[in-house]
């Protein structure tokens, strides 16, 4: 190992050594707690094993036309992958093997992502496999690239650089699924780079088990002209938190983030976005949706910033929250930080329930309350669904969606 | 250019000369020395001890002040300031002698008379606001002394709240800190420790108070300290408008304020409580200025009773204020309608905390922004809706107005709901005046100056209708006099 790798690895340890988790006390983790996570997984968390590994063929998405690389437990799996011939795809823990200072350019990525909290830190610390996929310019790949994160339980540390050159253009279907053998804990940190006129159509998709821990950050980085798209889906897993870090670096950038979470039981998710105007002329579009049944909390925090010099900024965010259940509760912090006045900014965010209007015209066309109750539930989280340009991957969330709901079964005549 | 500018030193001058003697021109009936600078237990007691306190309200000083010693200065409101030391300051400073002040308005500074006649103050609150020794003022006091008796026919008590801890002990202490508990926060304490007035209003049941309460007319109670504490009771069925401060320009020399305003409504109650803040806001160089840390909380304690805060914060280098609402009741309401202008160096962090607690409990949030210069402003509020508040409903609007590049405007929303039955909402926006605005009225003949203060008028509009009427008519002419020299 070269003596840069060590140096990161070490200190990122040292970090989250001293560091420890975030906790409630820490404004960005307010709401999120870690503390329990030693009592689930062990004290020893980081390095939880996992169980019997899962194989891919249970959890493709039906009629998706599209590569694949799978990477089970942590490891990239080429035995079960279908890698594009047009991009390069190497695997993180190739490139510890041969080429360190790859790595080490992979890690340290262009942001103090390594250091930004102690779960960062960890991953910094104890990746040891990921990808590193480069798209040179002007490549537009034929079908989209589904990265299908498998586990059985245990700690997964994946660390993933993708660099998207000039003009060129990918989208990628990060999905994270696994078995519930054991518990565990998914630590993913994805950081994308868009150069001039990229773009990238992103969809992450996190179904995990009930028993797993999903601890996930993506940072975008991007730059004149490019164009970035999120779909960011939460339904799986215990407690779900992710950091969304997109920095539009240049003119002209573009980013829409759009997220929905569908919550039952006891699961907590918690989304924090930062949108990073650092530049004149750009966009950017948020809107995020929850539905939150049973004892279920979801957060949401999404932050607008506007540096100075960075005039004509068009920013909107919308955070719409559906409650379903008295035991559910949401938080919500849309926040403005502004440092120049020649912008287009504005937030909304709501909470409620199911319109009795709305209702009530469904009942006298013939729909039962629970029929009406339904078309309504559908009709809030699909609006976002209606986003995503992948008819496969929409319909594959459809249906997991509002299985996770009751009685939602009825719908299955009108769904896509 | 140059011209806007002057008239940018105009004004500060003018604020520099404003109630140079503000805290003269009133019968005061405590003789005492000024207390050296520096903050201990013998600094509390002796406070207690000139205000003549009974034993309970010197203990409860004392708890405050053990407990503000173990706590450490917040710092996470969006505001930058170089460290304060406490203990340079001095925590009692007996009221200013008048025989120092202007002998007529002859004698005041004409610059601060032109800020007075642009604000259209009258005459007679001229010469108390500029100082003028009280026998050439005596008329206000009979105008006082008429309110005064008009107050107690109704049963009103309306007075400093000291002269409330000596003659209604019991009320005092069965409301003192309930809302605003002595450890509350870290300027809070502080405030519970040492203040040294503020005003004390009760009203008792089904009475309507009989006229707006307001500092013009607290001819005791004009010292307004730098730790002010006021306690305002609104017993069932009762109704009062309180309104606090005065668009003047008011110059102190004490540069930290930590005052605590504690509002109860009772069952049917309702309060209002208006403010306009335009202490010095340091200099184009954000040089000098007040630093103003309120504390403000309302409790609906009854069912149905109703609270509304209502502010316009032009002044204060720093302001660091959030009136808030505890909706206790069931049916209760809250409100806060506030405009802030933040303009040169002046910082503003302010906002609103509605916490629902009771049923069908209801509060609406208007938060206008103005930030020209080199001014920063956050709104930061929080709305709580708790489990049990059925039907609760929140609506929010925080719209900022961004004059300048090198203006911020920040907004920190922060929302907690764990109740299915809740309707929230939340709007903000943040742009600049439209330039097609502008070039609209200015195509009408119109001043860039005189269009940017009506669109700014305009934009404020929601919160200046609910002001009462004289202060809106003042907040109005307050707003323009305040973006003098802004634009451009």
């Amino acid at each position: 190992m070269s003596n840069a790798l060590n140096h990161i690895r070490e200190s990122a340890w040292r970090t989250f050594e001293v560091d420890g988790l975030p906790s409630s006390r820490d404004e960005d983790w307010k709401y999120t707690d870690l503390s329990r996570i030693a009592a689930v997984l062990g004290e020893s968390w980081w390095s939880a094993e996992a169980g019997e590994a899962v194989s891919a063929d249970d959890y493709l998405i039906p009629d998706l036309n599209a590569y694949r690389l799978v990477i089970s437990n942590g490891v990239v799996d080429l035995a079960a992958s279908e890698i594009p011939d047009a991009i390069t795809i190497t695997p993180l823990a190739a490139l510890l093997q041969d080429d360190p200072d790859a790595a080490v350019e992979l890690m340290l990525d262009d942001s103090d992502a390594p250091f930004a909290s102690g779960v960062t830190a960890l991953n910094s610390a104890r990746a040891s496999d990921g990808y590193c996929i480069c798209v040179a310019s002007n490549v537009k790949l034929d079908r989209p690239l589904h990265i299908l994160h498998l586990s059985s339980g245990g700690a997964a540390h994946i660390r993933t650089g993708i660099t998207i050159g000039n003009h060129a253009e990918l989208e990628i279907i990060e999905h994270f699924a696994g078995s519930d053998s054991a518990a565990g804990v998914t630590n993913s940190l994805t950081a994308i780079r868009l150069a001039a006129g990229a773009k990238c159509e992103h969809y992450r998709l996190q179904l995990e088990s009930g028993k797993q821990w999903h601890l996930g950050r993506v940072e975008v980085n991007q730059k004149a002209d490019s164009s970035y798209t999120l779909h960011a889906v939460e339904l799986g897993s215990a407690l779900s938190r992710v950091d969304v870090v997109d920095d539009l670096n240049e003119p002209g950038a573009e980013s829409e983030l759009n997220g929905l979470f569908v919550l039952s039981g006891r699961q907590h998710v918690d989304h924090h976005t930062r949108v990073a105007h650092e530049a004149p002329h750009c966009r950017s579009r948020e809107n995020y949706r929850t539905v939150l049944d049973g004892r279920s909390h979801a957060v949401f925090n999404g932050k607008v910033v506007v540096a100075k010099g960075a005039i004509k900024t068009d920013s909107a965010q919308s955070n719409a929250n559906l409650l379903l259940s008295n035991r559910a509760e949401i938080d919500t912090k849309p926040e403005l930080e502004i440092y120049n006045d020649d912008v287009k900014c504005a937030h909304g965010a709501t909470v409620g329930q199911l319109d009795k209007n709305q209702l009530f015209y469904l009942k006298s066309r013939g729909l039962s309350e629970e029929e009406a109750k339904q078309l309504l539930t559908f009709a809030f989280a699909d609006e976002l669904l209606a986003k995503m340009k992948s008819r496969a991957v929409r319909r594959y969330i459809e249906r997991a969606a509002f299985a996770k709901l009751p009685n939602l079964s009825g719908l299955e005549g009108i769904l896509v | 250019m140059s011209e806007v500018k002057n008239k940018e030193k105009v004004e500060i001058s003018a604020q520099e000369h404003a109630s140079r003697e503000y805290e003269a021109g009133f019968v005061s009936d405590i003789e005492a020395d000024t207390l050296p600078p520096g903050l201990n237990e013998d600094v509390v007691r002796h406070i207690s001890a000139m205000k003549e306190e009974p034993e309970w309200l010197l203990n409860w000083r004392l708890e405050a002040f053990r407990h503000w010693q173990t706590m450490t200065e917040p710092h996470w409101a969006h505001v930058s300031y170089p460290p304060i030391d406490y203990q340079a300051v001095s925590y009692y400073s007996a009221p200013k002698s008048m025989k120092d002040g202007p002998k007529s308005l002859d004698e005041v500074d004409p610059k601060l008379l032109e800020t007075y006649a642009k604000l259209g103050i009258p005459l007679r609150e001229q010469e108390w606001l500029a100082g003028v020794a009280v026998d050439a003022v005596f008329d206000s006091v009979s105008v006082a002394t008429t309110f005064k008796g008009k107050l107690k026919d109704a049963g009103v008590i309306f007075c400093p709240i000291s002269e409330a801890v000596r003659d209604y002990p019991e009320l005092v202490q069965k409301y003192l800190g309930t809302v605003v508990p002595a450890g509350d926060n870290y300027f809070a304490a502080l405030n519970s420790a040492v203040f040294t007035d503020g005003s004390f209003v009760y009203i008792p049941k089904g009475v309507r108070c009989p006229m707006e309460l307001s500092t013009y007319f607290r001819i005791n109670a004009m010292n307004t300290g730098q730790f002010e504490r006021t306690l305002i009771i609104a017993d069932e069925r009762s109704y009062v408008s309180y309104l606090e401060g005065c668009t003047a320009p008011q110059r102190d020399e004490n540069q930290l304020h930590a005052a605590v305003v504690e509002l109860v409504a009772m069952d049917d109650a309702q309060i209002k409580y208006s403010t306009v803040q335009n202490w010095y806001p340091g200099d184009e160089n954000g040089i000098g200025g007040i630093y103003n840390f309120v504390t403000k909380r309302a409790d609906c304690r009854g069912h149905r009773a109703k609270v509304s805060w209502t502010q316009v914060e032009t002044g204060s280098a720093i302001t660091w204020k959030y009136p808030s609402c505890v909706l206790r009741g069931d049916h209760s309401v809250g409100e806060f309608y506030s405009v802030a202008l933040t303009k040169m160096c002046q910082q503003a962090d302010t906002g609103t905390k509605m916490i629902h607690i009771g049923k069908n409990t209801r509060s609406t949030i208007v938060s206008k922004g103005i930030s020209a210069g080199r001014g920063n402003q956050s709104y930061r509020g929080l709305v709580k809706i708790g489990k049990d508040a059925d039907n609760a409903r929140n609506y929010t609007q925080c719209d900022s107005l961004l004059i300048g590049d090198k203006s911020g405007a920040h907004t920190f929303p922060y929302v907690e709901v764990k109740n299915a039955t809740a309707t929230m909402e939340h709007e903000a926006t943040t742009s600049k005046i439209g330039e097609d605005q502008l070039f609209y009225c200015q195509s009408r003949g119109i001043s860039e100056e005189d269009a940017v203060n009506m669109i700014v008028n305009g934009f404020c509009k929601d919160v200046f209708n609910e002001l009462p009427m004289e202060f809106a008519v003042e907040a109005n002419r307050l707003m323009e006099v305040s973006l003098e020299g802004a634009v451009g």
